[in-house]
């Protein structure tokens, strides 16, 4: 009985990690309707610059943020401004997913170019240290990761529905040409999305670095997850990619334990496929989503 | 009139692709004899390898463009195939079994596959179509390093020293340039084929408008199965000799998301669709890596993959059509613009009219029924039509006009009641399908028209011949046959997207009529067009009639409607509310009140 606690436990804590990196894959697919493949490599490079500022400056990761955050958030405006907006036109709608995937391969490349293939640890300052509650053990940084990834979520939900600013947005994903008319600037609410969403894989970037060895293809692994735990919570909905997140740390940690850990991913990515194809508009989509169709 | 667009007058009778002059065939002539020669006459051994990869590369992305270009399925699983094949060479090698067994084992395992994991995803679009794909791909590929007994899990699997063209195995490299070469070239001649007869216009139809393919009687689902299933195959095939020329094979490089993202990307960078597109683009980056990998070697780990993401990226950006699209106006003619302004003048005078004899029963409804949710859209309703009777269907908006439509040509099934439709066998059919209602020859267009916008004029109209005609050239006669009388004639080789209004209604109608239909469904054709195109428009619905085709019309044009039809229905929230001769139905109290409301009927 402990040790299955333990295992959900575990699952629920890594149901964390996902839905941290999930959030901001989930606002940019939810307003500027973009699938980002390079998401995953936002992360990456969130992590290498946490290590860097860590190792170099000896700071704690989680002062990283200061400056990972916004290194992010102008990122995504960047790549929101250069990359997805000219293609907005165009005549074949599905070739953005080719920008997208275009600016993975070159960013892990980049990386690879640059750090070589080894793998980095950032130095956990004590937050690879476990902790007991009862009969389960949890390192710190899980619980942090946790906490934030819960915090993460129920702010954007306020922000999106509560603001004035986040109005604007959820009228953007409604209906794009009636918010123009409305006298929204469409182009900056884009721009601010895609930086919000990549923004938020930097809070990602700098909670995980600590846990997890940092290294070029460190992003497919997070962002392979993180499409399913969105599709899961259905598209564009923030609430529903936390449940999904949730949901998906329970099959890996579950199937992990009882069926063969190197057969996790089979098991989380039969479940993506089975949603995809009987329930594309995700376990939640309806009721939580924000995203009509467009 | 394609002589014109080409030096030689034969070539007119040739595929679209061939049309473009001949200076493009001597182009790809001297571009392949390139290929195999520049190796054996430099003859390095570096050399030998970077021209082999070439042929590699651009056979599975040729392959891959079937699927992702012609049908513009984005698969990004690609490597499933490829790993099959790959797997299945070495595997049966090490049983003793010839790789040249071993290729066509490994074709067949990847095709059924393909169906397997296509049939649930094909209704899946865009992303989500390619993140299903990368899905199943991750599975193949931890299965492959979970199952070690099968296939050697992580440390992979090595192939027996065996040399010899039976084992395709070899000291020198000519014989693997031979290979690959000759393999290169069966994938581009098949996907040539496949693109210049029905097959590709179907496909090509399918990816642009998937509803107005299966109106045309296009089998949307099962083209785009036999695509993937040839285009696997081909992978697999290719894996096979990778795998061999390789003599290793592990999970990690068999099943990788990289490897089937350089696949595609080829095939983007050269001209999406495209039949030499992914050859050009092979061409052109192989070299470049595979330059900067010999030559800078480990120093220079990751350079050639952030070259083909950056190149990847300003291709989407900047030419979006890829290499082919820069290129192809050189090859192609340009004499469409001077054709447009001698358009035939359709007499605009309206035709005397004459009521003719009723034929027997062709289409049978009977207590149709429907409901969106709370709402009734159509509500008992129960008509037929008579061969060569044009039937007006006429009601406010919102009347449920195009959802009995949709549901008298297959692409919506009712709640309950029947639609029957008589067969040339003189039985009595209940069709389910679109496909199914194309067999039996009812034809229908589109209220907002559909035009497959990549195509010309001509191969719009060649999708619904098609139906008909499964031979392209009967299909090219049939189109232009069709072209004549509506029209078109002038605009063939104009790509539809560059019509007017009134033009692609015509191009809608043309679709259907060259399906040569037996009932004629028209969703409001004479919307949005001016008076002078309703006049023409109504002399083409008579001149169909007069063929012996039977009409139901949903028209709002009045004038077009008292002119044509020899029976109104009037549809009003769903119900039938009137019916009868054109004349006595718009005197009917009800009708008045439901377009005009109330006060208007004691006027």
């Amino acid at each position: 009985m402990d040790v299955f606690l333990q295992v959900v436990v575990n699952g629920l804590l890594l149901g964390g990690l996902f839905a941290i990196t999930s959030v901001g894959l989930t606002l940019i697919f939810g307003i500027v309707k973009v699938v980002n493949f390079a998401h995953g490599e936002f992360l990456m490079i969130g992590m290498y610059a946490t290590y860097l500022i860590t190792a170099q400056f000896g700071m704690h990761p989680y002062v990283a943020l200061g400056a990972v955050v916004p290194i992010l958030f102008v990122l995504g405006m960047l790549t929101q401004k250069l990359l997805i907006e000219p293609l907005m036109g165009a005549r074949n709608h599905d070739i953005q997913i080719f920008a997208t995937v275009g600016l993975s391969t070159a960013l892990i490349n980049l990386a690879l170019l640059i750090f070589g293939a080894n793998i980095y640890n950032t130095p956990d300052y004590s937050l690879r240290t476990s902790i007991e509650i009862g009969p389960v053990r949890m390192l710190v940084g899980q619980v942090v990761l946790f906490a934030v990834a819960t915090a993460l979520v129920i702010g954007l939900h306020l922000f999106l529905q509560r603001t004035q600013a986040g109005r604007g947005i959820r009228a953007v994903a409604q209906n794009r040409a009636a918010a123009q008319l409305m006298g929204i600037n469409v182009s900056r609410v884009c721009m601010v999305t895609f930086g919000l969403g990549a923004a938020c894989v930097g809070v990602a970037a700098c909670l995980i670095a600590p846990l997890y060895p940092t290294s070029p293809g460190i992003g497919t692994y997070f962002v392979l997850i993180s499409f399913v735990v969105v599709v899961l919570g259905g598209l564009g909905s923030i609430g529903g990619a936390f449940l999904g997140a949730m949901i998906i740390g329970l099959i890996d940690s579950l199937s992990g334990f009882y069926i063969g850990s190197d057969l996790r991913e089979v098991a989380v990515f039969s479940v993506f496929l089975l949603i995809l194809i009987l329930r594309p508009q995700g376990l939640f989509g309806g009721r939580l989503n924000l995203s009509h169709e467009s | 009139m394609t002589e014109q667009t080409s030096t030689k007058p034969t070539a007119a009778t040739l595929s679209p692709t061939a049309k473009r002059s001949t200076g493009a065939a001597i182009a790809l002539m001297v571009l392949l004899a390139a290929i195999f020669i520049t190796p054996v006459a430099i003859n390095d051994e570096f050399v030998y390898h970077i021209f082999i990869t070439i042929c590699i590369f651009a056979g599975l992305s040729t392959a891959w463009n079937i699927v992702g270009g012609y049908a513009g399925q984005l698969s990004l699983g690609h490597a499933i195939f490829y790993g099959i094949g790959a797997y299945a060479g070495i595997m049966l090698t090490n049983l003793g079994v010839s790789p040249w067994i071993g290729m066509f084992a490994g074709a067949g395992i990847a095709a059924t596959v393909a169906v397997l994991i296509s049939y649930p995803c094909f209704r899946l679009h865009g992303p989500f179509f390619a993140l299903a794909t990368i899905a199943f791909l991750e599975v193949f590929h931890q299965l492959a390093l979970h199952f070690k007994g099968f296939t050697g899990g992580a440390t992979g699997m090595m192939i027996p020293l065996n040399i010899g063209w039976e084992w395709m195995v070899f000291r020198e490299r000519l014989p693997a340039l031979i290979i690959a070469f000759g393999m290169m070239c069966f994938i581009l001649a098949v996907a040539w084929w496949i693109r210049t007869h029905r097959l590709g216009f179907q496909l090509v139809a399918t990816r642009e408008r998937e509803s107005a393919a299966r109106a045309a009687g296009v089998g949307t689902v099962k083209v785009r199965l036999i695509a993937v299933a040839i285009s696997a195959a081909l992978t697999a095939m290719m894996g096979t000799f990778h795998g061999m020329y390789l003599t290793f094979i592990e999970p990690e490089s068999a099943f990788s998301l990289t490897f089937s993202i350089q696949i595609a990307m080829f095939a983007l960078i050269g001209g999406l669709g495209s039949v030499f597109g992914p050859l050009l683009g092979a061409v052109l980056l192989v070299p470049i890596t595979e330059f900067a990998r010999g030559a800078l070697g480990a120093e220079a780990i990751g350079l050639h993959g952030f070259v083909y993401g950056a190149v990847l990226v300003l291709v989407v950006i900047f030419i979006p059509n890829g290499l082919m699209g820069l290129i192809s106006p050189w090859f192609k003619g340009r004499d469409t613009s001077s054709k447009q302004a001698a358009a035939v003048e359709a007499p605009t005078e309206a035709r005397a009219f004459t009521p003719p004899e009723p034929g027997e029963e062709v289409v049978r409804v009977k207590n149709l029924n429907k409901h969106f949710g709370g709402l009734h859209v159509t509500n008992d309703v129960s008509f037929t039509l008579r061969e060569g009777e044009i039937l007006g269907l006429i009601g406010p908006n919102g009347a449920g006009k195009t959802t009995l439509f949709n549901m008298i040509s297959g692409f919506l099934d009712a709640d309950s009641g029947t639609v029957e439709i008589k067969g040339l066998d003189g039985k009595w059919h209940s069709p389910k399908s679109p496909a199914d209602f194309a067999t039996l020859g009812v034809g229908r267009t589109f209220q907002i028209v559909q035009p497959f916008a990549a195509m010309t004029v001509e191969e719009n109209i060649m999708v619904g011949a098609f139906h008909r005609y499964p031979n392209v050239e009967d299909a090219r006669a049939a189109a232009r046959r069709t072209a004549e009388k509506m029209g078109l004639a002038p605009y063939l080789n104009a790509e539809a997207s560059s019509l007017t209004i009134g033009g692609l209604k015509r191009l809608e109608v043309a679709r259907v009529m060259a399906m040569e239909p037996r009932v004629l469904l028209l969703d409001e054709v004479m919307a949005g067009i001016n008076q002078a195109d309703v006049r023409r428009a109504i002399n083409l619905m008579l001149s169909i009639r007069d063929e012996g085709v039977s009409i139901i019309a949903i028209e709002h044009v009045m004038q077009a409607v008292m002119s044509l039809s020899d029976h109104v229905i009037v549809l009003s929230s769903g119900e039938v509310i009137a019916e009868g001769k054109p004349k006595s139905v718009v005197e009917d109290p009800q009708v008045i009140e439901a377009y005009l409301g109330k006060e208007f009927t004691h006027a």
